[in-house]
């Protein structure tokens, strides 16, 4: 019977070919929860201790966006001081994970919850941090004149910066952290290095003033 | 018996007669002459007949006057002799009429015409005092009173004009004595001029005579003595050769030296000519000055060629060396010099008043015009509307990223729906605001405002009496828009007052409220009312 079958098979092949191919099979795209074989993804972020308190008070603002919205689980360990993000099996796209952990991320390192939310709407946000020390060895007071210079008074150099930038940026003691797009970050990066090592704001508010008009000309 | 003119020639013999005792004035010669002249003046009054005064007033009257006086007196008398001396040239035999004087006055007279030729040559050049003048003058006179009064005398003797030779005691000394004279002054030869002078010579001996009789006293005839000598003189050359004219010079006639010489001769003369030494030094020195006019010019030449030559031999000035340093030269030898060289740079301007006065115009007319030469900036042309300067915020911004983000994106699909910028909210309430001023101003300014028609806007309108609103802003605000009664009014239907009221109206009013409390308490969650219970038994 099978060499009936083949035979028969074959010589129904050949008329099948000739005739239509059967359809292309159609793939679903896999969902988190299938991508591993059907286990579950985490992520895991530690919370340092000054944000500890703050992270109590934003739980809500925290968790609704990516529960509701991102459809990721988030647990808080108070154990081991860590955020705890777990995929769904309602979770569309595996990189929701990504976006809320980098969202959570965002916000230990010190970014406010509704700047750090622009994370998870827009794609081609980031975070870059780099040290002070990177730009410059400074020492003693020279260190803490050239923070001083960073901020401004009452933070209001800052403050220019992420206006003319569209960037937030976060002065943790010697480490900086810059949160936007990938030209802006640069933009501003520049403008703090400048100020590490040494221009006078006056000059960093003229340059900035030169790229926004540039910026904004481009629209 | 001493005769008064004796006596007074006697005094003035006293008084010596060396010219530099009349140098100085003194009181005693001066009263002794004034005596003498007072003296002879008396005793000539008798031939005067015209003279006002009959004697010479001395006391208290200076020279001058005391001359006056005696000219006064001689004038006429002179006039009168010449009438007479002219009467005798016609009529020569007069002459032997008159008496001759004595031989013993003549020494005297002639010392006397002596002195007097002395004193002639000495006025011709006079440089002396005043003083020393008239008392020469006085002395002159006096000598020529005297003479005229031993004239008088020979006269009244009638024999005077007839014995020349008498009177002059030696012709011929006087002729030598005269050609001497001559050669000392002009320079001539003696002998030449004695051929030619010799006519002449008579005829101004006798007018000398005859001035000398007549008592010449005037300068005039002083004068014409000097002239008829240089007349003479003069006349002579003419008659005389060529050579003789050429022998004459400018010298011989205007030297300054006559002077010189005649004080000398007044000096040697009353020696009698002894000193021959010093009068062969006068000639040589004479002759010195008295080279010719060519000769003179032939010196100046030669001298003139040594200094030339001199000047060439030397080593030259530094001025003529041509490039000469500093070192070359005198110290501020330069100064003295005045050079030439281009000036690069243009001289100060001296400052004077009128330089200063004219730039002090031209402020002033500036200041008045307004004309100060500002420099004004050069209008910049701008090609291109001027650009919104985006200025740096730096406050806190109060949306997030995410709505930065979300706001540019929206931007960037669909602008309309944009929401407005920073800058347009602000624009929009400036303009509103300077709507609103303008409105008042209009309303201000205007003498028949209109006023805008109002725009349908939610406004709260306030319930304030239209006479309050019309007290703040007249024009702009009408009653229309004042709320109406019946706006006010909130309630429903014909309000009657409680004394209004009729039974019926009470009643309708309390069936009403009974109503409305019916039905709140109705609404309100009942608790264990009858009125449920009685609904449950009837379902079942």
């Amino acid at each position: 019977m099978s060499t009936e079958a083949t035979a028969t098979m074959e010589i129904e092949r050949m008329p099948s070919e000739s005739k239509a191919l059967p359809p292309k099979p159609q793939f679903e795209p896999l969902k988190a929860h299938e991508m591993s074989d059907g286990r579950v993804q985490f992520r895991k972020v530690s919370v340092p201790p000054h944000r500890y308190s703050p992270l109590k008070k934003y739980w809500m603002d925290i968790y609704t966006p990516i529960y509701e919205q991102m459809k990721v689980d988030i647990r808080m360990n108070l154990k081991a001081r860590k955020v705890e993000l777990k995929t769904r099996p309602e979770t569309p796209d595996i990189s929701n994970l990504q976006k809320c952990a980098d969202f959570v991320q965002a916000f230990m390192l010190g970014f406010d919850v509704p700047d750090a939310i622009a994370l998870l709407r827009l794609d081609e946000l980031f975070v870059e941090s780099f040290e002070i020390k990177d730009v410059k060895t400074l020492r003693g007071e020279h260190l803490s004149r050239a923070i001083g210079r960073l901020s401004g008074k009452g933070g209001k150099t800052k403050f220019a910066i992420e206006n003319a930038t569209k960037t937030r940026i976060v002065i943790a003691d010697t480490k900086i952290h810059i949160l936007g797009s990938f030209a802006n970050i640069k933009i501003a990066r520049d403008s703090l290095c400048s100020l590490i090592l040494g221009s006078p704001a006056g000059k960093v508010y003229s340059k900035l003033r030169q790229v926004s008009a540039r910026l904004a000309e481009r629209f | 018996m001493v005769t008064p003119v004796e006596a007074a020639v006697e005094s003035l013999r006293q008084i010596s007669t060396e010219p530099p005792v009349w140098l100085v004035p003194k009181q005693e010669l001066s009263q002794a002459v004034r005596a003498a002249s007072k003296l002879l003046f008396a005793s000539l009054k008798p031939h005067c007949t015209k003279s006002p005064f009959d004697e010479l007033l001395i006391e208290g009257f200076d020279a001058e006057q005391i001359w006056q006086q005696i000219d006064l007196q001689s004038q006429p008398l002179l006039s009168s002799l010449r009438r007479e001396v002219k009467k005798f040239e016609k009529h020569p035999e007069e002459i032997s009429k008159l008496k001759v004087d004595v031989e013993g006055g003549k020494k005297k007279v002639l010392e006397e015409i002596e002195t007097e030729n002395v004193v002639v040559n000495d006025d011709d050049d006079e440089d002396d005092d005043i003083d020393m003048d008239e008392e020469d003058e006085d002395e002159e006179e006096e000598g020529e009173e005297k003479e005229k009064g031993r004239e008088e005398e020979s006269e009244n003797e009638g024999e005077e004009k007839g014995g020349i030779e008498d009177k002059f005691l030696k012709i011929k000394e006087l002729q030598e004595y005269l050609e001497e004279d001559e050669a000392r002054e002009f320079g001539t030869n003696k002998k030449k001029r004695k051929a030619e002078t010799k006519k002449h010579e008579e005829d101004t001996e006798d007018e000398e005579e005859e001035g000398d009789d007549e008592e010449n006293e005037d300068d005039t005839d002083e004068a014409e003595e000097e002239e008829e000598d240089e007349l003479g003189l003069f006349g002579g050359d003419d008659e005389s050769d060529e050579d003789d004219l050429g022998n004459a010079r400018y010298e011989d006639f205007f030297s300054r030296k006559k002077s010189k010489d005649s004080e000398d001769k007044a000096k040697y003369r009353d020696m009698l000519e002894e000193d021959s030494g010093s009068d062969d030094e006068h000639v040589d020195k004479k002759r010195k000055d008295g080279l010719s006019k060519h000769e003179k010019e032939l010196d100046e030449l030669r001298s003139k060629i040594e200094q030339m030559e001199k000047a060439n031999l030397d080593p030259k000035v530094w001025t003529m060396r041509g490039e000469v340093t500093a070192a070359q030269r005198q110290k501020n030898s330069a100064l003295e010099v005045d050079l030439d060289f281009e000036h690069n740079v243009r001289p100060a301007p001296v400052i004077t008043e009128e330089v200063t006065a004219s730039l002090e115009d031209l402020i002033k007319t500036r200041i008045s015009e307004g004309l100060f030469d500002d420099v004004q900036k050069a209008p910049t042309l701008s090609s291109k509307a001027p650009r919104e300067v985006k200025e740096l915020d730096d406050n806190k911004s109060k949306k997030g990223l995410a709505e930065i983000y979300e706001e540019e994106f929206v931007q960037k699909t669909d602008p309309a729906s944009a929401p407005l910028t920073f800058s347009d909210e602000l624009k929009k309430e400036a303009s509103m605001l300077f709507k609103k001023l303008c409105l008042k101003l209009d309303a201000l300014s205007h003498f028949h405002f209109t006023p805008k028609p109002v725009v349908e806007d939610m406004s709260i309108q306030t319930n304030v009496p239209a006479l309050a609103m019309e007290e703040i802003a007249p024009m702009a605000v009408s009653d229309a828009a004042m709320l109406a009664p019946e706006e006010v009014f909130s309630g429903k239907g014909d309000i009657k007052e409680e004394a209004e009221m009729t039974k019926a109206d009470r009643k309708k009013r309390r069936a009403n409220k009974k109503r409305k409390f019916k039905a709140k308490a109705a609404k309100r969650p009942r608790a264990n009312t009858s009125v449920r219970n009685s609904d449950e038994g009837s379902k079942v």
